[in-house]
C-alpha cells in the first residue's frame, strides 16, 4: 500500500469504528467535565455523562455487517466483523453495569469517582480495540491498553494494605504473563515475517510448514497460553485472582471478573482459530499437526475448575468465594474452546452472555450489602433475608443460575457447553465438570443457606437504594428470561461465527 | 569484524544480567543493568536498526536507569536495605530454567527460519520509521497516546489519595 490508499484507508476506517470513537469522545468529555465544571463531587452527573457516551457507544455498535468475511479498516490492522461486533456490545454493556454499580457504591469516594469512570472506559475501549485488532502489534497494543489500566483500577485503593497487595500482585503476575505473551508472538513472527494474524494462519497451516520444528510450535503455544491464561484466571496463573478480587472495590472486582476475562477469551479464540487452526468443512476446524493444543486446553480446563471449586469450598469471604467461583468459570468456558468446533464456540459466546449478567448479579448484591455498616464476610449475610428479602432472592437466583440449576439462564449456558463437548466425545471431560458443578452446588448453596436459613449473627440495616435495586433488577431479568427464551440469542450467536 | 562486534556486545549483555539477577545489593544491580541495556542497544546497531539502538541508549539507559538509580538513592536505608535473592522453590525454579532454556535452543537451531539469501546494505531508518507512524500505523500511535493520557489520570489519582490522607 502506498501512502495515499493507507491514509484513504485510515479516513474511511472511521466508518467502521464508531464505538471507539464514542469512547474515545467520552474519555475526552469526563476528563473535561471532571477539570472544568465546578461540582467535582457530583456522582450523578458523571454518572449521566457516562451512560449516554456508552449509549452512544453501543449504538454505534449496532450496525452488523452482512455475510461474508468482514471489512478490513485502519490500514487492514481491524477486522469489523461479527464476531468483533458482538464483543464490542459485551464490552460496553459490561462497561455500562460497572459504572452503576460504582456510583452506588461506598468504597469508591465521591472526589474519585470521576476518574473511576474515565479508567473503566479506558479500559472499555483497550478490549473493544482487542476485540477488533488482527494484526499482531495492534493486538499487543490493546492487550496492554487493557491490562495497565486494569492495574491502576485495582490500584485505586493503593494506600490500604489490601489494595495495595492485590494491586501489586496484579501488575507483577502481568507484567511477566504479558511479557512471555510477547516473546512467543515475536516467534511467530520470525517464522511468517509478517505482523498480519490471517496471512500467519495461512503460512503457519500451510503444507510447506509440515516439516517444521516441532519444539518452536509447543514453544509458540505455551507462550501464547501464559499471557491469555493469566487474563482468563486459568491455572496455573489464577494465582493473582482471589487476593486482587478482594483487595479491589468491589465494582472493579465486578468489571474485572467479567470484561478482562471476557476479552481474553476473545483473544484467545481470534488468536487460536486464527493461527494455530484452518476451518475445515463447514462447521469445524482442524488443529496444526505441529501440537496437539486442543487436548492442552482440554487438560487445562480440568485443572482450572476442579482447583477452582475445591479452593472456593472454604472460604468464608464472599468476594474470594466469587474469586475461586470465577476461576471454575474459566475452566467451564475453556471446555468450549478446547471442542474445535463451531458448537464450542457459540457455547462460550452463549456463555459469555449469561455470565456477564449472573456475576455482575451477584457482585451487584456484594456491593449493595457493603455500603453502610455491612461487609465482605459471610457473617454478614447470615439472617439478611429478614431485612432485605429481594436482594436476598436476587441473591439465590444469581447463584442458582451459577451452579447451572434450571429454569436459569447458567443453567441452558452449561447445557450448550456440555453438549459441546460431548459431541465432541471429550467424555472425560464432561464427567470431570459434572462432578465440579455438583461440589459448586455446596458452597453456592452454603451463601444461601446463610441468608434464609441461619440466624442474624450481626445485626446491622442494610442501605439498598432504589439505584441498587434498579441494577439488581435489570440484572436479574435477563437471568431469569435467558433460562426459558434463549432462542434468540442463540440464534444471534450462531450467526456471529 | 562483525562477528567480533556481536561477540563482544553479547558478552557486554549477558556478564552482567547475571549480576542483576543475583546481586543482593540493590545498586549493584542497577549499574549491572547499565551494561545489559548498552550491550543490547549494541545488537540493535549490529541488526540495523540505528534509531531503536538510540533510543534504546536515550530512554532505557538515561531515562529509566537513572530514574532507578535516584529512586535507590532518594530512599533512605538504600545502604543498608539487601533485597533477599533466596527464594522459595529454588530447586523448581533452576530446572524450568534449564527446561526453558533447552527448549529455546532446540527451537532456535532446529528451525528453518525463512533467511534472506544476503545482508541488505545498512540504511538509516529514521524517515522509514517517521512514514510507518503516520501512515501503517497511525491509529496504534493514537491509541497509545490515550493509554498515556489515562495513566497519567490513574497516577494521579493515586498520588493525590496518598496526598489526602496526610
Amino acid at each position: 500500500m502506498d501512502l495515499v490508499q493507507i491514509a484513504r484507508s485510515n479516513l474511511e476506517g472511521f466508518r467502521y469504528a464508531g464505538t471507539e470513537v464514542a469512547l474515545c469522545v467520552l474519555i475526552v468529555a469526563l476528563l473535561l467535565s471532571g477539570v472544568i465544571l465546578p461540582f467535582r463531587k457530583n456522582r450523578r452527573l458523571f454518572l449521566i455523562i457516562s451512560m449516554l457516551g456508552l449509549a452512544l457507544a453501543m449504538t454505534a455498535s449496532l450496525k452488523q455487517p452482512g455475510a461474508g468475511k468482514g471489512v478490513r479498516y485502519f490500514a487492514d490492522l481491524f477486522l469489523w466483523d461479527s464476531f468483533s461486533v458482538f464483543f464490542k456490545l459485551f464490552f460496553v454493556a459490561a462497561a455500562a453495569f460497572t459504572i452503576l454499580m460504582a456510583q452506588m457504591n461506598r468504597e469508591v469516594e465521591d472526589y474519585e469517582f470521576n476518574e473511576c469512570c474515565l479508567l473503566v472506559v479506558s479500559v472499555t475501549l483497550g478490549m473493544v480495540l482487542l476485540a477488533s485488532s488482527v494484526d499482531l502489534l495492534m493486538i499487543y497494543l490493546a492487550f496492554e491498553t487493557m491490562s495497565l489500566l486494569s492495574y491502576l483500577l485495582v490500584g485505586i485503593r493503593f494506600r490500604e494494605a489490601r489494595g495495595g497487595e492485590a494491586a501489586l500482585k496484579y501488575v507483577l503476575y502481568g507484567a511477566f504473563t504479558s511479557g512471555v505473551m510477547l516473546f512467543g508472538f515475536s516467534l511467530v513472527y520470525g517464522l511468517a515475517g509478517t505482523t498480519d494474524i490471517m496471512e500467519i494462519g495461512r503460512i503457519l497451516n500451510s503444507a510447506h510448514m509440515a516439516g517444521q520444528n516441532r519444539a518452536l510450535f509447543v514453544l509458540m503455544v505455551l507462550f501464547f497460553l501464559a499471557g491469555l491464561l493469566f487474563k482468563t484466571a486459568s491455572f496455573p496463573f489464577h494465582i493473582w485472582c482471589p487476593d486482587v478480587y478482594e483487595g479491589a472495590p468491589t465494582p472493579v472486582t465486578a468489571f474485572l471478573s467479567v470484561g478482562p476475562k471476557a476479552a481474553g477469551f476473545a483473544v484467545f479464540i481470534r488468536l487460536f482459530y486464527t493461527l494455530f487452526a484452518r476451518e475445515v468443512g463447514d462447521q469445524g476446524f482442524a488443529a496444526i499437526e505441529q501440537v496437539d493444543w486442543p487436548a492442552i486446553v482440554a487438560v487445562i480446563s480440568a485443572i482450572t475448575m476442579s482447583l477452582g471449586n475445591l479452593s472456593a469450598i472454604h472460604q468464608d469471604n464472599v468476594k474470594r468465594l466469587l474469586a475461586y467461583s470465577s476461576i471454575a468459570h474459566a475452566g467451564y468456558l475453556l471446555m468450549g474452546i478446547a471442542c474445535l468446533d463451531k458448537l464450542g464456540l457459540e457455547a462460550v459466546a452463549f456463555y459469555l452472555v449469561v455470565y456477564l449478567f449472573m456475576n455482575l448479579g451477584a457482585f451487584a448484591v456484594v456491593t449493595a450489602v457493603n455500603n453502610g455498616e455491612g461487609g465482605e464476610d459471610i457473617r454478614f449475610y447470615r439472617g439478611l433475608s429478614a431485612r432485605a428479602p429481594m436482594a436476598c432472592v436476587a441473591m439465590a437466583v444469581f447463584l442458582f443460575s451459577l451452579i447451572g440449576i434450571p429454569p436459569f439462564a447458567g443453567f441452558v449456558g452449561k447445557v450448550f457447553l456440555f453438549s459441546a463437548v460431548i459431541l465432541k466425545k471429550y467424555y472425560w471431560l464432561a464427567i470431570v465438570a459434572a462432578i465440579n458443578t455438583v461440589i459448586s452446588l455446596y458452597y453456592y448453596v452454603r451463601l444461601i443457606k446463610a441468608m434464609f436459613i441461619d440466624q442474624a449473627e450481626v445485626s446491622f440495616e442494610p442501605r439498598v437504594s432504589g439505584v441498587s435495586y434498579a441494577v439488581i433488577g435489570a440484572l436479574a431479568l435477563p437471568t431469569l428470561v435467558l433460562g426459558v427464551y434463549w432462542q434468540p440469542l442463540a440464534a444471534f450467536i450462531e450467526s456471529i461465527f | 569484524m562483525k562477528n567480533f562486534a556481536f561477540n563482544v556486545f553479547v558478552i557486554i549483555t549477558l556478564i552482567p544480567s547475571f549480576w542483576v539477577a543475583l546481586s543482593s545489593n540493590i545498586v549493584h544491580a542497577a549499574f549491572s543493568l547499565f551494561f545489559t541495556f548498552f550491550g543490547v542497544a549494541g545488537l540493535y546497531v549490529l541488526l540495523g536498526a540505528d534509531f531503536l539502538g538510540v533510543l534504546q541508549v536515550l530512554v532505557y539507559i538515561s531515562g529509566i536507569l537513572v530514574l532507578i538509580i535516584f529512586g535507590v538513592m532518594m530512599t533512605q536505608r538504600a545502604q543498608m536495605e539487601h533485597i533477599s535473592t533466596r527464594l522459595p522453590g529454588r530447586f523448581a525454579g533452576a530446572v524450568l530454567s534449564v527446561l526453558v532454556f533447552g527448549g529455546f535452543m532446540v527451537a532456535v537451531y532446529k528451525t528453518a527460519w525463512p533467511k534472506l539469501t544476503e545482508l541488505p546494505e545498512p540504511v538509516p531508518t529514521t524517515s522509514e520509521i517517521g512514514n510507518l507512524l503516520l501512515g501503517k500505523y497511525l491509529i496504534p500511535f493514537e491509541v497509545a497516546s490515550v493509554l498515556l493520557l489515562a495513566v497519567l489520570v490513574g497516577a494521579a489519582l493515586i498520588v493525590r489519595q496518598s496526598v489526602r490522607k496526610e
